[in-house]
């Protein structure tokens, strides 16, 4: 059966069950574009089509809790709110759910019914399925994934993870899975995205996430890609940001695959729109990889609306034959006077093999505004180095040290302490920095 | 404690310490002086392990161990301190956490376990008595920011930290207000003991007016061309490096 027979296959199987117009016309969308190759500019540095395997199963693989995810779960605090999906599937009896007036959390799935005119209004609008190849894929595949409305004026402190936990063992399974954030007037919340393979296969999985933030809203989202092994993970976050919203996204990749089982791929694509005045945004990212993985940080930032202001903070720390590649985009509409925008990257080479694909686009259409970026390549500073060294620390914890005060500074920008804490430990453990 | 025989070094294909030698034994401290460009940094940072310079021959005995064949780090940890002439800023890392890494690097290399959480406090506490810091400046990041003053005061509180046996001192007055000198002095004095040495290199008599030298050795063309007691220094700040030079070429000739 050719890749085509086969997905148009599966789609019958989907095309009736929800949102089926929407579904329709992105596979329709989906069947013009297919993946991508490397032919396609968005696509130059990451070949994806050769990774994926060819046949393809978008139908979500359920299976039991195992002793990974079990240990994960018992080391999470006691008081963390919680969504958790298998494979895609959502698992309420490992969920904790909060129960907050004002505060909306179920399984996308649920949605479509219990939710219906919120789906309608909002599902699908951010996402350009008609450009992006695995926008469409997932709006026309969608499974499941979580819904989150949070109403006018209601604050929620602690921050809420939602975890996509893989443990199936169908190398072909290519999990779909969605989320759908609504931060409504003046209300605030904070999230994790957490991904993780639990299973000892390399796993493939397309998640999309559209965030809307309303005026004077507030929202900030921790991506989390730090225990996938072994994946090709594609990532797509969505979000519009009303008038005097705030809207936060840090990204932090650590791939280290297991030895001798492929090459790991992880793609995120991040787009902030900026439509009503004095909206802000900060898209940040920390990324490390290790022996031949591959990390491709593709961010947006749309200036619509003027007097908006943008930050994009992303450093990478490359080891072994491991590759990066980022794009940062910043567009300044017509209408987008008195936009300020900061772009910074800065990749740390730790080996001679390791390398860095970096490429600022700047697109202004507005005449008074203060835009600016740098990007920085290279190596540890010899002259730091050296002074660690001369207080008796060996070069290798001064490398390890150093890379620490590094990446650091991306963790610095998270808001939710709790989060920042599990980063800031997580940051230490992996360097091996015990102080 | 130190012996130095006949040490030629170079960097990028130039020498500049020729046939040089020194012997420095416990408890002494020693000036040397000397115009610029003469070698005298490249003379501690050659001590401390730099591996920009090139150590063509010669010998380095430090505490009857060949200190030539040691890295940086080790001769840290063996008791070589260098305060450096310009210290390096590192953003992100506090120097509480830096002097944790460091004096536990030493207490590990000589089979001690980590210093627990509340002594390192207590010590540190002490130490930076010494040269009059407040505790704030340990949860800053190392140097960063810092003015001069700050920067060298940093170092002799390193120092203090690390309880070294050898102290090169390199141009430590250089970019010092004289109440940040007398600081800094005061902290180097309080150090000094029977078991420590140390080596002040500086451009100027000024400094050796508060630490107080047992002999001063005068450096010309990367090697030390005359020694003496402290009054030396004040000759030297006196009368100039010209005589020097003059008494150098004669013996050239």
């Amino acid at each position: 059966m050719s890749f085509t027979e086969n997905i148009e296959k599966q789609f019958a199987e989907v095309s009736n069950s929800n949102v089926v117009d929407l579904r329709r016309s992105a596979f329709t969308a989906f069947e013009k574009l297919g993946i991508p190759t490397s032919r396609h500019e968005e696509w130059k540095y990451t070949n994806i089509k050769t990774k994926l395997n060819e046949d393809i199963s978008l139908a979500p693989a359920d299976s039991q809790v195992n002793a990974a995810v079990k240990n994960y779960i018992a080391s999470l605090p006691p008081y963390a709110f919680r969504i958790i999906f298998l494979n895609g599937v959502f698992h309420p009896e490992l969920s904790i759910v909060p129960d907050i007036n004002g505060l909306t959390i179920c399984s996308l799935k649920d949605a479509f019914t219990s939710h219906s005119t919120l789906v309608e209004t909002y599902f699908g609008k951010l996402v350009n399925y008609n450009e992006e190849h695995f926008a469409a894929l997932n709006t026309a595949f969608v499974n499941d994934g979580a819904f989150i409305h949070v109403q006018k004026n209601v604050v929620v402190k602690e921050p809420i993870y939602i975890q996509y936990f893989f443990t199936a063992s169908d190398v072909n399974a290519f999990t779909q899975t969605r989320n759908l954030v609504i931060v409504e007037e003046s209300a605030s919340i904070e999230l994790a995205e957490d991904f993780r393979n639990a299973s000892n296969i390399m796993v493939q999985y397309n998640h999309v996430s559209e965030m809307y933030i309303g005026k004077n809203a507030n929202l900030d989202v921790v991506k989390l890609q730090l225990e996938l092994n072994n994946a090709i993970g594609i990532h797509t976050l969505e979000s519009q940001v009303e008038r005097d919203g705030k809207f936060s996204a840090a990204t932090i990749t650590f791939a280290s695959p297991n030895t001798g089982t492929g090459k790991p791929l992880i793609r995120n694509n991040v787009t902030a729109r900026l439509v009503g005045q004095n909206a802000h945004a900060d898209l940040n990212g920390l990324y490390f990889g290790k022996e031949n993985a591959h990390i491709d940080n593709h961010i947006l930032v749309d200036h619509v609306a003027p007097n908006c202001t943008s930050n994009q903070l992303y450093k990478g720390v490359l080891n072994g034959e491991s590759v990066g590649v980022f794009n940062g985009k910043i567009f300044v509409k017509s209408d987008a006077q008195k936009t300020n925008a900061f772009q910074s990257s800065k990749a740390l080479l730790l080996s001679n093999d390791a390398s860095i694909n970096s490429k600022p686009q700047l697109e202004i259409f507005a005449d008074d505004v203060k835009c600016s970026h740098g990007a920085t390549v290279g190596q540890l500073d010899e002259n730091a180095l050296f002074y660690l060294r001369a207080r008796g620390i060996t070069k290798f914890e001064a490398v390890q040290i150093l890379t620490y005060a590094f990446a650091h500074e991306v963790i610095d920008h998270v808001h939710s302490k709790p989060i920042r804490q599990f980063l800031c430990d997580k940051l230490k453990d992996e360097l091996k920095v015990n102080f | 404690m130190l012996s130095i025989k006949n040490l030629n070094v170079g960097i990028a294909e130039k020498q500049i310490l020729k046939d040089f030698n020194l012997e420095i034994k416990r408890g002494e401290v020693h000036a040397i002086m000397g115009p610029n460009g003469t070698g005298k940094s490249t003379l501690a940072s050659t001590l401390a392990g730099k591996e920009d310079y090139e150590v063509l021959s010669g010998e380095v005995i430090f505490n009857g161990k060949n200190l030539l064949e040691m890295s940086a780090d080790e001769r840290a940890r063996e008791g070589v301190f260098l305060a450096f002439q310009y210290p390096v800023e590192i953003p992100g890392v506090s120097t509480t956490n830096f002097m944790k890494a460091a004096v536990n690097a030493k207490r590990k290399h000589h089979g001690l376990e980590p210093m627990d959480a509340k002594d390192f406090l207590k010590l540190m506490k002490e130490k930076l008595a010494l040269v009059e810091m407040n505790k704030e400046f340990t949860s800053r990041s190392i140097n960063e920011g810092f003015s001069g003053g700050e920067k060298k005061r940093n170092e002799i509180f390193q120092m203090a930290m690390l309880e070294p046996t050898l102290c090169l001192l390199d141009e430590t007055d250089s970019g010092l207000d004289i109440d940040a000198l007398r600081i800094v002095a005061n902290g180097v004095n309080q150090l000094k003991s029977k078991e420590r040495s140390f080596l002040v290199i500086t451009h100027y008599q000024r400094l050796l007016n508060y630490i107080v030298p047992d002999f001063v050795h005068v450096m010309y063309g990367g090697r030390i061309v005359k020694s003496g007691g402290k009054e030396l220094a004040l000759k030297l700040e006196e009368q100039g490096y010209d005589w020097i030079k003059e008494e150098v070429g004669e013996l050239a000739n």
